[in-house]
């Protein structure tokens, strides 16, 4: 009885004192619920077991893109503002690396006799560095021109998704087969690609926020941007270097993106990723208001709603209905984030 | 009508902010109330206007007495009180904020503009003014908003209307127009209470003073019975504290500036500051030293005139640039300026030099950051449980220090210090004194930005003294006490 108490009041201060803590307990409950719907009448333990790893490597493949996204919106969002574009800056750097590593007639390179291997390479820095420009872009809009982050990046949402899909019209460059590796090689059978290149971004990210000067510049911006403009902290640097960040880290997705479908569809691919990867670093436990947040709880954030549309999936819940439970997590997540603050 | 206050008290805590204090108003009578900062001014017209309940005392309008719970009842008795900040909404017309919360609509539930109009045209013209009640208030200048408020006041039949500042953001012929606007009224029988810093004005417009200090009425009366030398003296009292000003070694000029402006809140700024030395800043509530000040550290836009610094001329772009040649600034209002509430207390203070503190090129140094802090927190006597503990646990002087120390870690040459005491219990008051004596003794340049003569009496050896964005005096030796002070800061000549 005693102990019981003991892990009760352990529980009841961890859940007030550490804000992650509450969302690990989330993941852990729907893991569990999903664990059950996804049955145990495989016959043999193996035959679960491989079953429930090929489910997860499943969550996780088709998550990747959304959760590198994610992790720079956890920065832009902890500075105070937004990026509803990476959406479409998706589609516009995946369509500068197709005409990058095409290796066909209409191909970029191919055209001065540059293919294979170092095309490739080519293809995949310039997307990175047109990624970055584009998010520097959106950057000095905010911060030279004074705009919201809103409308800045509405603004080139529009803008790059309409412009790639003009240019698009008549090029059609074909991803050669072996680019389609990168995303698409198999180890023991299973690609695990998308997911290491995601928990490693992860990884680093976390360094960056936690033990740079950069990162946690970033959380002062974001929490008092005045105090920390008068602690001699160049604000609008650090807002430009951000959504330089998100840029590149959108690269990365779009590359991905490119390798592990072969394809890209201008008008479709992309769309609404910037509204997932903002629920999934809110129901993370970052603050829309900015200077609180972590990437920690932004991975968790995407692993909880990827494991909620996987319950709905395996319970029969009509695609249709999906998104709205996807709309009640995020309503509920930040209720109780708001009643925690109380 | 006929308003008196009569015995009133009333503490905040353990803090009795008015003692028995006695003030009445009559109509037809334009009254000063005068004081300074922390006197009582404010709280007394609070628990007039309905915004406070007094502890003690009555308030007895016409013969008899009245209990206000809200600003409203106090309304619906005559009394308008118009606040400093202005209650006005720029994107709606005049009539319209005239009207707001009560519109008057037509049967059919429309708002009914005509009336509106038209009731607002009756008030202006009882005014003697001429102005469309369809103006859009943020094309109106300052004086004109104050009047829109007075209007206000008026549509609801106020008898009795108490004017907070009411000149302190307007220019001079600004003021004229308030002025006679406020005499046209009493003409009409109303009674004003006037409350403000600026003796020339109140010798200009009063009829009546009272004098308010530490809670306490010390002088009512005839203002043409007094001169504005009488009034500031009795505003600050006689006892004046003695400062104890350790007299430091002065080295170079590190800090001066050459008829500095921004073409609005001051112009013409030229000062000069040693090394070693503590230097005032003094004046009223919006004399525009906060904005030279912060001009100086580069936090503010483009400005004319010069800016030295170590002799040499540098354009002040930005703070990065001004913590590069080794300044510091510890702003006022710490809550919005100062602290970063979602850093702890270590990353609060070693914000300022965390790009100071790196190792691998990249990452930060926290075994450096944590030992500069902790130094730095047994010099400053900084009390705190754990250093990883959020900044909103500490009280506010210790979040002060934090504040000073995040500042002493960059080793600055000039150390500018708006309002350092600013929402600071006593303790540590004197403690943050005793660490800017031991600075300037270090060989620091001190600025001091306070609006509290006796602050700046006890820790400057020279202060000068600002009056509507202009430097009006600088005060040294004997002459920098509390009189002289008052006299310069409130726009006195003679």
């Amino acid at each position: 009885m005693n102990k019981h108490t003991g892990f009760a009041t352990w529980f009841r201060t961890m859940w007030r004192e550490k804000p992650l803590f509450s969302t690990l307990c989330a993941l852990i409950v729907m893991v569990i619920l999903q664990t059950i719907a996804l049955g145990f009448d495989q016959g043999s333990f193996g035959a679960w077991l491989s079953l429930w790893c090929r489910n997860w490597l499943n969550i996780l493949r088709n998550n990747s893109t959304i959760g590198i996204i994610a992790l720079g919106m956890t920065f832009v969002i902890i500075t105070g503002g937004i990026d509803l574009a990476v959406g479409s800056t998706l589609v516009a750097i995946g369509a500068v690396v197709m005409v990058f590593i095409d290796s066909s007639a209409t191909g970029l390179l191919a055209s001065f006799g540059i293919s294979g291997f170092p095309a490739y390479l080519v293809g995949i820095i310039v997307g990175l560095v047109f990624g970055a420009l584009l998010g520097a872009f959106s950057g000095v809009l905010i911060t030279v021109g004074k705009l919201p982050p809103f409308i800045a990046t509405l603004g080139m949402m529009k803008i790059c998704r309409s412009v790639t899909q003009q240019f698009m019209q008549r090029v059609n460059p074909v991803v050669p087969r072996p680019f389609t590796k990168i995303a698409n090689v198999t180890i023991g059978g299973q690609m695990f690609m998308p997911i290491v290149y995601w928990l490693l971004m992860a990884f680093l990210m976390d360094i960056v926020s936690r033990h740079t000067v950069f990162g946690r510049h970033v959380y002062a911006v974001g929490s008092n941007e005045r105090a920390a403009k008068l602690s001699g902290i160049n604000v609008d640097h650090v807002k430009r270097m951000v959504y330089m960040l998100m840029g590149f880290l959108v690269g990365i997705a779009a590359v991905l993106q490119v390798s592990r479908i072969g394809a890209m569809d201008y008008a479709n691919a992309g769309s609404g990723y910037e509204m997932d990867a903002i629920a999934a670093v809110i129901v993370g436990g970052t603050s829309m208001s900015g200077g609180r947040g972590s990437i920690v709880g932004t991975v968790l954030g995407v692993l909880i709603i990827a494991v909620i549309n996987n319950l709905l999936n395996l319970l029969g819940v009509p695609p249709f209905l999906r998104e709205a439970f996807k709309g009640v997590i995020v309503i509920a997540a930040v209720l109780l984030q708001k009643k925690e603050k109380n | 009508m006929q308003c008196e206050m009569r015995g009133i008290s009333k503490s905040f805590g353990s803090n009795l902010v008015l003692d028995g204090v006695d003030f009445s108003v009559s109509g037809g009578c334009i009254k000063a109330l005068l004081g300074e900062n922390g006197a009582g001014k404010s709280t007394l017209m609070n628990i007039l206007g309905g915004v406070l309940e007094p502890n003690a005392g009555q308030i007895v309008i016409d013969g008899n007495e009245v209990h206000f719970q809200n600003p409203k009842e106090s309304l619906d008795r005559g009394i308008a009180f118009i606040h400093q900040e202005l209650n006005l909404i720029n994107d709606l017309a005049i009539y319209e904020n005239l009207f707001i919360g009560r519109e008057i609509q037509k049967k059919n539930g429309f708002l009914d503009h005509e009336a509106m109009v038209s009731r607002t045209r009756e008030v202006f013209a009882r005014m003697g003014l001429d102005l469309d009640p369809r103006t859009m208030v943020r094309t109106l200048d300052a004086s004109y908003k104050q009047i829109v408020e007075i209007s206000r006041a008026l549509l609801m039949d106020a008898k009795l209307v108490i004017m907070d500042e009411p000149t302190s953001s307007l220019t001079g012929p600004e003021i004229g127009r308030v002025f006679s606007l406020m005499r046209r009224l009493r003409a009409q029988g109303v009674g004003i209470i006037f409350i403000s810093h600026k003796l020339n004005e109140v010798m200009e417009i009063c009829d009546d003073y009272a004098v308010l200090r530490d809670g306490h009425m010390v002088s009512t009366g005839k203002v043409h019975d007094v001169t504005t030398a009488d009034l500031a003296a009795c505003m600050v009292g006689h006892t004046v504290i003695q400062g104890r000003r350790g007299e430091s070694a002065r080295g170079d000029v590190v800090l001066a500036a050459e008829n500095l402006g921004d073409g609005r809140s001051f112009s013409s700024i030229s000062f000069s500051i040693r090394s070693g030395e503590i230097v005032g800043f003094t004046g009223l509530l919006g004399d525009g030293r906060s904005e030279i000040f912060q001009t100086v550290f580069g936090a503010r836009g483009p400005y004319e005139g010069r800016i030295l610094v170590d002799g040499r001329e540098v354009r002040m772009k930005s703070t990065t640039q001004a913590v590069d040649l080794g300044i510091g600034y510890v702003p006022k209002n710490r809550k919005e300026n100062g602290i970063v509430k979602d850093l702890s207390i270590l990353e609060n203070g070693s914000i300022v030099t965390l790009s100071r503190m790196k190792k691998h090129c990249f990452f930060l140094d926290e075994d450096a950051i944590r030992s500069v802090f902790l130094r730095l927190k047994d010099e400053l006597h900084i009390k705190l449980e754990h250093v990883d503990a959020p900044i909103t646990s500490l009280s506010g002087g210790n979040q002060q220090k934090v504040v000073l120390a995040k500042w002493l870690a960059l080793q600055p040459g000039i150390l500018i210090l708006d309002n350092p005491t600013q929402g600071v219990d006593v303790g540590a008051k004197e403690d943050i004194y005793e660490i800017i004596t031991r600075l300037s003794q270090a060989g620091i340049a001190v600025v001091v930005l306070s609006s509290e003569a006796d602050e700046i009496i006890r820790l400057c050896s020279r202060s000068y003294v600002l009056y509507h964005g202009r430097i009006v005096g600088e005060l040294t030796g004997s002459d920098l006490n509390e009189q002289h002070i008052m006299r310069l800061a409130t726009g006195v000549t003679e």
